[in-house]
């Protein structure tokens, strides 16, 4: 059987002929309303996703700055401690 | 946009492909307008053929609501070349298969526990086989108690136009199998209807 015969064939008519339906205008309605929404949120989304894959900058900004209070801090024990002896 | 239905055979084609592609672009670029469009050709499609699915008017309302919010979710990352209906009805048919095996596994477990939670209204509901005409009625009588795997090819062909090479990929195999599983189906559905007189009708009714 090939697709063409399906198209002629009466029993697949008869399935194609069946009515539509829909779900309730109000359904509709508040269901468009609600993607819209969604849709409308998306480019704040990708802000987000923005911010996450800059997040390894701000880690990195950090720890640069953690690092040289610690080297700071060690120089200015061994300058007292030098400055004692 | 085209949409065109005839007695005895029936090629529908919602939106072109050409069409589709500047569609899909401003849904990409999250145009509300472009989601309209999208909603207000498919919407009773993909709803009636998770109704004629799930045969239960709770559940298909449920089902239909998270395709379109998986579109909405998911439009920005489209392919400039997707086409809206077999991607609309890819998503309807996984979200029909992941809660037919939830509703399997929790009748399995839990059967005394299913007795005590209402049960969704049955589809078609008399109301629905009221509304039908004689004809209309016995076909989708036959269909409800055919395996889903059938149905499912039946109606992604018969009903909705697709072509067998868009259906298989809706169902996840080959155009061949696809093709087997068209002509069981078939078979199916006529034998079903043989058991009633309503063959006869059928052929009066649509024989070209």
């Amino acid at each position: 059987m090939t697709f063409d015969d399906n198209l002629n064939d009466h029993v697949l008519a008869a399935v194609a002929n069946l009515r539509t339906h829909d779900v309730s205008q109000r359904h509709t309605d508040r269901l468009r309303r609600r993607c819209h929404v969604v849709l409308l949120a998306e480019p704040g989304r990708n802000l987000a996703v923005d911010r996450k894959h800059r997040a390894p900058v701000g880690r990195v900004i950090g720890q640069v700055l953690g690092g040289a209070w610690c080297l700071a801090y060690l120089v200015e024990i061994i300058l007292r401690a030098a400055a004692a002896l | 946009m085209t949409l065109s239905r005839s007695a005895g055979s029936r090629v529908m084609t919602v939106m072109d492909r050409e069409d589709e592609r500047p569609l899909v672009a401003r849904l990409r670029a999250g145009e509300t307008g472009a989601f309209d469009d999208v909603y207000d050709a498919y919407r009773s499609r993909v709803f009636a053929f998770l109704l004629r699915m799930s045969q239960s008017r709770t559940v298909a309302e449920d089902l239909i609501d998270e395709v379109w919010l998986r579109l909405v979710r998911h439009a920005s990352s489209l392919r400039p070349d997707t086409r809206m209906g077999p991607w609309l009805f890819t998503v309807a048919r996984n979200l029909y298969w992941t809660y037919r095996r939830d509703w399997l596994v929790e009748e399995a477990f839990a059967p005394d526990l299913l007795t005590l939670w209402p049960s969704p209204p049955a589809w078609p509901s008399p109301f629905d086989l009221a509304a039908a005409g004689e004809l209309e009625r016995r076909v989708e009588m036959a269909l409800s108690t055919l395996p889903p795997q059938y149905r499912e090819v039946l109606l992604l062909v018969a009903r909705e136009g697709l072509t067998p090479t868009d259906a298989a990929a809706v169902c996840a195999i080959t155009p061949e199998a696809l093709r087997q599983r068209l002509a069981r189906a078939r078979a199916a559905l006529a034998q079903k209807l043989e058991e009633t007189p309503a063959v006869a009708t059928l052929k009066r009714g649509y024989a070209t």
